[in-house]
């Protein structure tokens, strides 16, 4: 770090003339400044440089339109905002029936799927719900391959 | 090129609507299709009709001969029995009553000389069948092995 005299660096008067350090410190730096030419001569050369770049900035807001940037940054947004609402009919270009067409195979698939049209029921082949007979003998055999199952019923 | 892929894409829609829609108009008919079958271990014997059934029925089943007596389909609306006549006097009764998801609520019943002798209700899965069997018949069973479509 340069040093501007004994007590303090470049950057502390860089700070200073940011106005960026604690009150005391700042003080103390101020009182400093009358009787250290060194760091007086820094001081002016950093506040010369600041109020330059100050002015340019002012200069560059200063060229700014209000309104214009306005309008642009609305236009974006709006722009932003058509396309993630249109990108999914984009390609479909203007055509309503195309869109209407495409909703209703959507729709279709869905409602098929979710009634298990896509997907056989799994289970067995036939779910016996009741069995009524004189025969005392009756088995229900579900087989392990193919999950068929048989109803087993003895005459004797 | 933009409009031939248009196009094809219209028409892949129209393909889906089409093909997808059907289980959502309401399906009235039942194929309903019923082979008797007789087994027994009296002889060898494999009827090549019944390939397709037979490999499931010899892992439960001792028997080594599957002869298929009759196959009789019926086109059977819902609520209408189709009746079937098995040997021994027996006659096989099969209504279609409704449907209950994707399974067709099929009452079955059993008589022997107009004699109910057994009653079940089962709920089918669509182009499956069922096989009932046990009644004595020529020195071995007769299998009665039920299917059902929607149509």
């Amino acid at each position: 770090m340069e040093k501007t005299c004994a007590k303090y660096t470049s950057e502390d008067l860089s700070r200073f003339v940011d106005n960026e350090l604690p009150q005391d410190k700042y003080q103390t730096i101020e009182k400093h400044l009358s009787h250290c030419p060194h760091c007086s001569l820094l001081y002016d050369q950093y506040t010369s440089i600041s109020t330059v770049f100050n002015n340019h900035v002012d200069q560059e807001i200063l060229k700014i339109d209000p309104v214009k940037l306005k309008q642009n940054l609305d236009q974006t947004l709006k722009n932003s905002q058509k396309k993630s609402f249109g990108n999914i009919f984009e390609h479909f270009g203007k055509n309503i029936y195309l869109k209407l067409a495409s909703i209703a195979a959507i729709l279709m698939i869905s409602l098929y799927t979710f009634q298990g049209g896509l997907f056989s029921p799994s289970g067995p082949s036939a779910i016996v719900k009741f069995v009524d007979t004189d025969f005392t003998s009756v088995m229900i055999i579900e087989t392990q391959k193919e999950k068929h199952t048989i109803i087993w019923f003895s005459e004797t | 090129m933009v409009k031939f892929i248009k196009t094809i894409v219209i028409l892949t829609g129209i393909f889906c609507f089409c093909f997808f829609s059907q289980p959502a108009f309401a399906k009235n008919r039942v194929l309903t299709d019923v082979k008797v079958i007789h087994a027994s271990t009296s002889s060898i014997h494999l009827d090549p009709r019944l390939k397709g059934i037979v490999s499931e029925l010899r892992s439960v089943f001792k028997y080594t001969s599957y002869r298929l007596l009759k196959d009789q389909s019926m086109d059977l609306k819902f609520n209408v029995a189709g009746h079937v006549n098995l040997p021994g006097e027996r006659t096989l009764v099969v209504l279609p009553s409704d449907m209950d998801g994707k399974r067709i609520r099929y009452q079955i019943n059993i008589k022997k000389k107009d004699r109910s002798i057994f009653q079940t209700q089962v709920l089918l899965k669509n182009n499956s069948s069922i096989t009932i069997g046990g009644p004595q018949f020529n020195d071995g069973v007769l299998l009665f092995n039920i299917s059902g479509s929607v149509q």
